[in-house]
């Protein structure tokens, strides 16, 4: 039966050459269904995927340059999905990272039928997902806010944050402390006084 | 210099080897002596990868060689590109970051021919690509008979990993290995012809020490087994003995470093776990019991969910003892508290007792008491449901937790009466804290404040040596006046680990340990009054929801001083509270009292509350008291002649109270039974009765921080207080070239210690590495023609894949063609990777510049931005990555993102097991899945190694133009900005400070320039208005977001 247009904008639609391949095991968290398509995979209205083994590759080196010049330019993102399944990978894979590079398609590398999988699932899913988790994370609590300020000068780990808030109280007197108090927290060692004591102390530039 | 110097110093000048020598023989020496021996007019002299501290200890040995020699010109940030290249014409020693210099190679700017030679020190750190091959390749392509000469004095670490050794003498072109252990013939020899006399002395720990030392091997055993059972590590070497040695998590970081990123969390957690561990092992014996407990607190708040060993049994009884040192809770039957309750009240709160027969307060007291019974009973209610929530608070019922509400805030009214009556009483008394604190509903916390034990001990010996001293000034011979004279040889030193130990020790002995421990404890309790808002004494503010703000720092759950008297714990924490409140008040009251005689100006612009700012000047004021760094010599000549009991009353009249220390006088007025006297009470009582002894005058030495002392010092007495191997060898070393100068050494080494077999444990180490050296060196092979390789200057050509650099292989049928070199231009920050040495091995030219956007620029169209797998999975988190690719989309047309996997380690993200069943947001898969749905257009390339990328980088750049310097700078730089003069942009800025303050809140891309522009530093950056701010940022929105969180209160631990 043909599956209705909502079903199939929710699915994975898989090509017809894929039937067999294992990694269809693992899909689970995504539908996915079989259609008439050009690339391998569907993840989206205009993202596609191409899966290619490297063990595959070394027996047909061309294929993957067919299978791309084939793709239609509807698709914005075409992935070729890398499955990395021999130990001598370094020649293999660098022929298929200038194929994907030079016709414009995103090389996706997974080392296991479940992350290829897992890939595919996750590009479907995430296809209207905005990128906050992946961008700066504004994260409104104060100390997680100070010890992602603190943390930028090396080394200073959690600890050494909690201990520094609860010494001075205030950041604007963490950054007025002198290296001192500083040498006075425990946990807090000569050189991450020093390269605290800098951070604070140093002019932002240094040649005037 | 001793004859194995000199012996040395001829073989370096036969011929170019790398030095490995033990640590502490004096490496300084026989560089001095090099350096010494080469003048300007020889051409110039490098000196690679130095430390700070090996600098300072090089300049200082050279001017004890010889005053008038010329120190080394230190090159770093602060000369402009054309100041160095005037410093290299004019020839001479120089100081140089290999960064600075490889940028400078490659930029032609170092008359190469003109380098006489090269020193690189810590050569333990060299690797076939890094900054120093570099730098020491592109030097033997251009000068093949300049001296190539290394130096290590860590030999554990010229043995990690395969032919370590030998690799590194290929890297650096050096053929010779020269070896000296201390076992070495003519060390021996040299060091043990006159040894200095040696006092062993062990100092028993205390039972609570033992207790914490031994539950931390059982816990840290546990973690272990924990990670055996993860079949991912080789469990052989891994005992808990060595466990307690700093290899020990190197030992499991390098087992684990090649698959660390496919590592899942708790397996890595427990390699942290077993770190915070050692740590603990060592503060045991490093920090004072106060200093461990405020630490063991913060550890606890910082990592309690995510760390396994918090959990594990044991660990509860670190913490127990680790309380226990300081202070311990007794629980007051209730029973006998409502019967007699004229006559408990009197045991509970001894201190207000007496102010009670004042006649207020005992009034005051009353409604207190009947509410404690008050609350006590619905405490019993709560209690069984608060078993069952594992006590949170917040899942109280709401009628009871009101009920408490109101209970509480009139106990706390009954406090703040007790306190004015505390007030109006003149007499001051300390008794509270010297015996029992009341807590406010049944428990009475008695304060215990170990010491450590080895404070008695160093000032016994300090006596000791005194009276030694004393005795013998009829047998003070010509001979040893005329040596040490006056000023230096009378001093005694005192060596141990950090400046802060230097602190506390000066304190201890100069003045009664026991006042150190109650000024700590005073820190202690002011820092948990501060965090439960105490101390703003505004308590209907602190009963207000409006206070508990996400800037005001406090979490919401700080209002447990209303509800939490649900359990031991927080009994435990009111008792705490209470105490803290009262040293709180008497803190204020002295400070007032010292206000009115001094007016200090506020060194924070009086913005932070009065309370901090009362901390502030305490601290300060104890600093003040303490001696600063540098000018630690107590200066105890004319305290030595006093005795302790006066000094102490003389120097902290006023200190005396707000320390809360007992005032000599008090112990007469002796404070009935109830009074517990602890072990330090008695001592401070004994040492009232008998005047302390004199000791000498003391110099505290900070291993850590400082460069050798002994040559100025000269001292005869030593103590060492934190043994330490490199200072033994350098007291060997120095005793050996002044044979005729005294010396006695007394080490403290705390018994059944974890400390004395790490220092055992370092000593075998070493020898084992030597052992091990040596045998490699019988067998080494290095290659005759090594240099031959590079003699001809052509390309070392280790393709990885053999298919790209032969590009040109079909056209003429392979026959060189005179084509243009290859160029790529590489951002300066990359030269701390290895990528570009690699790239330079392939004979690619390398054009160093810096870049606002990518690491390298291929051509026009290409830019690639570089992350190694750990890069790649922090710059995720930190969104670092995203806006990485955001700008190199829009202005690339082939942005790419280079995803570099490390030879030695697993080509893998992660393993199989670790895809799980779900999608989780935040696994790599899930983000790099993001990633390229955001960026159709990024380009990935996963690289196995460095020599896979060099080829990738060279078919990359097949049939591309060259990219344009001038232009791949000015990609990404605001135009308002312009280009900024200069090259080396990365290191005109203090870059971690910019890093800081573009994470502030209210700070944005747009108006971080000018908050430079207009302040120099953070520091000054805190100091500024909010008027003054919201001009810089050009708002008030943005600039009340930056002060707001500039003063923010940091929120509570517990």
């Amino acid at each position: 039966s043909i599956p209705s247009a909502a079903q199939a904008r929710n699915a994975i639609l898989v090509s017809r050459r894929q039937q067999g391949n294992p990694i269809l095991k693992h899909i689970r968290n995504v539908r996915w269904m079989f259609g008439d398509i050009v690339p391998d995979y569907v993840l989206g209205q205009t993202s596609c995927a191409l899966y290619l083994s490297l063990r595959y590759h070394l027996l047909h080196p061309d294929y993957l340059y067919f299978r791309i010049r084939e793709l239609l330019k509807s698709f914005h993102l075409r992935i070729v999905l890398c499955h990395v399944d021999v130990e001598d990978v370094i020649k293999p894979l660098h022929e298929v990272t200038k194929t994907a590079l030079l016709h414009d398609c995103s090389l996706v590398c997974a080392w296991s039928l479940e992350e290829c999988a897992r890939y595919l699932e996750t590009i479907k899913m995430y296809e209207h997902k905005p990128a906050d988790d992946i961008q700066e994370r504004t994260d409104n609590d104060y100390l997680s806010r100070l010890s992602s300020v603190l943390k930028t000068v090396r080394h200073v780990n959690k600890t050494d944050v909690m201990t520094l808030g609860s010494t001075f109280g205030t950041l604007a007197a963490i950054m007025g402390s002198s290296m001192e108090e500083l040498a006075c927290c425990p946990g807090i060692g000569e050189k991450k006084v020093k390269r605290l004591y800098d951070a604070f102390h140093e002019p932002f530039r240094r040649t005037s | 210099m001793l004859p194995f110097h000199e012996h040395l110093v001829t073989e370096l000048l036969q011929e170019d080897a790398v030095v490995v020598m033990a640590a502490g023989l004096g490496l300084s020496k026989v560089l001095a002596a090099l350096l010494r021996l080469h003048s300007a007019s020889d051409g110039i002299f490098f000196l690679l990868s130095m430390s700070d501290s090996q600098r300072q200890a090089l300049r200082e040995e050279l001017q004890e060689q010889d005053s008038k020699a010329e120190l080394p010109v230190e090159i770093n940030n602060e000369y402009t590109g054309s100041e160095r290249l005037t410093c290299y014409t004019a020839g001479g020693s120089f100081f140089v970051t290999s960064r600075i210099l490889i940028v400078d190679m490659l930029n032609e700017r170092v008359p190469l021919q003109r380098v006489a030679g090269i020193i690189v020190n810590n050569a333990h750190r060299i690797t076939e690509s890094c900054a120093e091959a570099f730098i020491v390749r592109l030097y033997r392509i251009a000068n093949k008979s300049g001296f190539i000469r290394a130096f290590s004095d860590r030999a554990q670490g010229m043995r990690l990993g395969f032919l370590r050794t030998e690799r590194i003498m290929k890297s650096l072109f050096v053929k010779k290995l020269l070896l000296w252990p201390r076992f070495h013939l003519s060390v021996t020899t040299a060091l043990e012809a006159n040894p200095p006399e040696v006092v062993d002395i062990r100092v028993p720990m205390t039972s609570y020490m033992m207790g914490i030392q031994s539950a931390i091997v059982e816990v840290m055993d546990a973690c272990l087994k924990e990670l055996r059972k993860t079949n991912k590590i080789d469990v052989e070497d891994l005992t808990v003995e060595n466990g307690l040695f700093k290899s020990f998590d190197e030992i499991i970081k390098r087992q684990l470093d090649p698959i660390w990123h496919t590592l899942g969390r708790k397996t890595k957690q427990l390699v942290r776990d077993l770190k915070t561990l050692r740590e603990l092992a060592d503060y045991l014996v490093r920090y004072d019991a106060v200093t461990f407990l405020r630490y063991l607190d913060t550890v606890r708040a910082s990592e309690g969910v995510r760390s396994v060993w918090i959990f594990a049994p044991p660990t509860h009884k670190i913490f127990d003892l680790a309380k226990r040192r300081v202070y311990q809770t007794v629980r007051v039957d209730k029973g006998l508290l409502l019967t007699s309750a004229g006559s408990s009240r009197f045991n509970l709160k001894p201190g207000r007792g007496r102010r009670g027969s004042q006649g207020q307060g005992r009034g005051k007291d009353l409604p207190f008491a009947v509410v404690e019974a008050e609350c006590h009973g619905h405490k019993r209610k709560r209690d069984d449901i608060g078993r069952m929530n594992s006590d949170r608070m917040e899942s109280k019922s709401a009628d009871v937790e009101l009920n408490l509400d109101s209970v509480d805030s009139k106990t706390f009214e009954a406090h703040a009466g007790d306190k004015d009556a505390a007030k109006k009483g003149t007499d001051r008394t300390s008794a509270s804290e010297e015996g029992k604190l009341p807590g406010d509903a049944g428990v009475v916390l008695e304060v215990v404040l170990e010491e450590m034990p080895k404070w008695k001990v160093l000032r016994e010996i300090l006596e000791e040596i005194q009276e030694e001293r004393s005795q013998e000034p009829s047998c003070s011979t010509t001979e040893q006046l005329s040596q040490s004279s006056v000023d230096a040889g009378s001093v005694v030193l005192v060596a141990c680990k950090d400046e802060r130990t230097c602190l506390q020790l000066q304190n201890s002995v100069v003045e009664a340990p026991s006042q150190l421990m109650q000024a700590e404890w005073n820190k202690y309790l002011l820092e948990k009054a501060e965090l439960h808002g105490m101390r703003t004494r505004s308590l209907k503010r602190n009963n207000n929801a409006k206070g508990f703000g996400i800037l005001n720092g406090r979490a919401p759950k700080a209002n447990k001083a209303a509800g939490c008297l649900n359990n031991s714990h927080s009994l435990e924490q009111n008792a705490l509270l209470v105490a803290a409140a009262e040293v709180a008040r008497e803190v204020i009251e002295v400070d007032n009292e010292s206000a009115q005689r001094v007016t200090r100006s506020c060194g924070r612009g009086g913005r932070s509350k009065q309370v901090d700012d009362d901390t502030g000047s305490d601290k300060r004021k104890s600093r003040r008291k303490g001696g600063h760094q540098g000018k630690r010599l107590a200066n105890s000549k004319d305290l030595a002649n006093e005795d302790g009991d006066t000094l102490v009353k003389e120097q902290s009249s006023s200190k005396m109270k707000a320390s809360g220390a007992m005032p000599p006088e008090k112990s007469t007025a002796e404070d009935g039974p109830h009074l517990v006297m602890k072990q330090g009470d008695m001592k401070i009582a004994a040492e009232e009765v008998h005047p302390r002894k004199p000791i000498p005058l003391v110099h505290f030495y900070a291993l850590e921080s400082e460069p050798s002392i002994l040559e100025v010092l000269r001292p005869s007495f030593i103590v060492v207080y934190d043994p330490d191997m490199n200072f033994v060898r350098e007291m060997e070393v120095y005793k050996a070239e002044h044979p005729a100068r005294p010396m006695k050494v007394y080490f403290l080494f705390y018994e059944n210690s974890t400390e004395a077999q790490k220092f055992e444990a370092s000593i075998q180490k070493e020898n084992d590495a030597f052992e091990s050296l040596i045998r490699q060196k019988a067998s080494m092979m290095i290659s005759v023609d090594q240099d031959v390789q590079i003699l001809d200057g052509s390309p070392v050509s280790q393709s990885a894949t053999g298919v790209a650099l032969n590009i040109s292989s079909r056209k003429a049928g392979g026959r060189k063609a005179p084509e243009k070199q290859m160029q790529i231009i590489v951002d300066m920050r990359e030269f701390s990777s290895s990528l570009p040495c690699v790239l330079h091995q392939q004979g690619i030219r390398i054009l160093p510049v810096t870049l606002e956007v990518g690491d390298y620029v291929l051509s026009p169209d290409i830019c690639i931005e570089r992350k190694s797998v750990a890069d790649l999975i922090s710059s995720f988190a930190s969104g670092r990555l995203y806006h990485q690719a955001e700008t190199m989309t829009r202005y690339y047309k082939l942005p790419v993102l280079l995803i570099e996997f490390s030879q030695d380690k697993t080509f893998s993200l992660q393993s199989a097991n670790d895809v799980g069943d779900e999608i989780f947001s935040a696994n790599i898969v899930s983000r790099m899945s993001l990633l390229v749905l955001h960026f159709p257009r990024l380009r990935i390339v996963w690289s196995r190694s460095l020599h896979a990328t060099a080829d990738i980088f060279a078919t990359l750049k097949a049939n591309q133009d060259e990219a344009d310097v001038e232009k791949a700078m000015r990609v990404g730089v605001p135009t308002e900005d312009g280009l900024i003069e200069g090259d080396l942009r990365a290191e005109n800025y203090n870059s971690t400070a910019v890093e800081l303050l573009r994470r502030l809140p209210g700070v944005t891309d747009a108006n971080y320039r000018s908050l430079m522009d207009g302040c120099k530093s953070l520091a000054e950056l805190a100091l500024f208005s909010l008027e003054e701010l919201a001009k810089l940022m050009g708002g008030q929105r943005p600039a009340r977001m930056l002060r707001d969180f500039l003063d923010a209160k940091c929120p509570t631990l517990t």
